[in-house]
């Protein structure tokens, strides 16, 4: 598969602080990747010099074969779709007014506008002044303001954080629908649920460091203990080892109906980051 | 150049513009001063004092309102917005400047008609106001961006009205015609546009370009620095 994005030996320092320490990897076209990791771990500035944003101080980026020296060019502008800390709105204007100017910055048809206004669930609120709209509400009209061109390339950090669990389900279901359609999107989040149900991949940042990459399934194998957790009616909680000699002791507990419940040990990603880097996700 | 992002940005300023009640009564600023001039006395107005509407016009107008709208969009962040889009450097400078050139047009007007349009009525004096009009417009984008806030551009816009706007005015204060300070502000572009209607030279066109290359460079270095975080 081919590489949407490649980083190679990515460094960028402020001062006396090296915020992203040789960063290494790679990005598959069409997939769903997630930069996982607390605040201040480097995130947004990875985001940011993939972006054009930030220029990195030692290392190779490249982001759909262009070279970072020439993300300032159009062409890298048009195939790009970024929400980030850095978006806002026109907060004078309305919905579909901030919309119509990206519309044709970006030679996009002003259709797309009713279209991507119904993926953020935002279709009745096409008239509203952006100043009158909830957070969650801005938060979804920039998120179809970074869509609304059709980029091949989306980066969106923490998109989902002033959504509420509705909005957010309705969210995941247009970055999966945008994905199905060939569009690979770059993903900041600290939340490990999101991760899970959207990324193909992840990658754990922590300290300006590359801690884990692999696709969430792989992660939570990796670090499980391969044990079974047993709860019986009586209220015992027993762990029973994954191993050919524990068979029996599985066999008669099924067998004498006693299991009210059985799982493998899967950590989740916090447990996992908590693991690996000995901090929460927050 | 893209005409249609050049356009796509008119469009939404001048939206913006008709909400924003501190940029509205601006172009009226001028007109009242140019009645209240005008209401002075029953002869023609002195060249000089013509140019402080001139001036007026220029910084109060032209160079508050477009330093409004870029410190806006620098501090609400919509011009990072602007910047990562595929409209260039030129596409948002010149989009931008659409709106503040068609206000300060209409109240340049007004005002030279109602001082007496007739002094200005020549090529020269036509040329010198456009020079004028594109040095304030680009130190009002220059310290727009420079500016970290709205807020703060109301302490840079003082000594651009003053200095660069009422120039003619520092007469007033008494200076003697040899003194070191005549002679600077007699290079300002105000009144280097007032020398254009004494003479036929083209220096002070020269002196007002230069004036507009600074004024430029200014502009870029701070369009520069406002397209990155580094």
């Amino acid at each position: 598969m081919e590489n949407i994005i490649e980083v190679k030996g990515m460094q960028k320092v402020f001062g006396s602080n090296t915020a992203i320490k040789h960063v290494n990897f790679g990005i598959n076209q069409g997939e769903i990747f997630g930069l996982l990791g607390p605040s201040g771990s480097g995130k947004t500035t990875t985001v940011k010099i993939l972006t054009g944003e930030l220029s990195q101080t030692t290392g190779d980026v490249k982001v759909l074969g262009i070279d970072s020296e020439r993300f300032d060019t159009s062409d890298f502008k048009s195939k790009i779709g970024i929400l980030s800390d850095n978006s806002s709105l026109y907060e004078r204007l309305t919905v579909y007014d901030n919309l119509k100017l990206f519309c044709k910055l970006y030679r996009a048809s002003l259709n797309q506008i009713d279209v991507i206004l119904r993926e953020v669930n935002l279709q009745d609120d096409r008239s509203k002044t952006v100043s009158k709209l909830s957070k969650g509400m801005k938060q979804r009209v920039l998120l179809a303001k970074a869509l609304i061109h059709k980029p091949k390339l989306v980066f969106l950090d923490e998109p989902t954080s002033a959504l509420d669990p509705a909005n957010m389900a309705h969210i995941h279901r247009g970055l999966q629908k945008l994905n199905d359609a060939g569009t690979t999107i770059f993903l900041t989040t600290h939340n490990m649920e999101e991760a899970t149900e959207l990324c193909d991949r992840v990658a754990f940042l922590h300290n300006g460091e590359l801690k884990e990459l692999d696709s969430p399934a792989a992660l939570r194998y990796k670090y499980s203990t391969h044990a079974f957790h047993v709860e019986t009616f009586d209220g015992d909680q027993l762990v029973i080892e994954n191993q050919p000699e524990k068979a029996n002791q599985i066999k008669d507990l099924i067998a004498n109906g006693q299991v009210k419940a059985m799982h493998t040990d899967n950590p989740t990603l916090g447990q996992i980051f908590l693991k690996v880097t000995g901090k929460e996700l927050v | 150049m893209n005409i249609q992002r050049i356009s796509a940005i008119f469009e939404k300023d001048i939206k913006d513009f008709m909400k924003n009640m501190m940029l509205l009564v601006l172009p009226v600023i001028p007109i009242v001063t140019a009645l209240m001039f005008d209401g002075i006395g029953e002869d023609k107005l002195p060249l000089a004092l013509s140019y402080v509407i001139v001036g007026g016009t220029f910084s109060t107008v032209t160079s508050s309102c477009i330093m409004t709208m870029m410190a806006e969009e620098n501090e609400k962040k919509t011009l990072r917005g602007l910047i990562q889009s595929p409209a260039s450097l030129l596409d948002i400078i010149v989009g931008k400047s659409l709106v503040t050139g068609l206000i300060t047009l209409i109240s340049l007007v007004v005002s030279l008609v109602i001082i007496g349009i007739e002094p200005f009525l020549n090529f020269r004096v036509f040329v010198g106001l456009i020079l004028l009009f594109l040095f304030f417009l680009l130190l009002g984008i220059g310290i727009g961006l420079f500016s970290k806030s709205l807020a703060a551009t109301s302490a840079y816009l003082m000594p651009v009205i003053f200095l660069f706007g009422f120039t003619p005015m520092l007469n007033a204060f008494g200076f003697a015609e040899d003194s070191m300070a005549i002679k600077i502000t007699d290079m300002f572009p105000i009144m280097q546009a007032i020398e254009i209607h004494d003479t036929n030279s083209w220096l002070p066109m020269g002196i007002l370009a230069v004036w507009i290359i600074g004024a430029g460079l200014f502009t870029y270095v701070c369009f520069r620095k406002s397209m990155t975080d580094d």
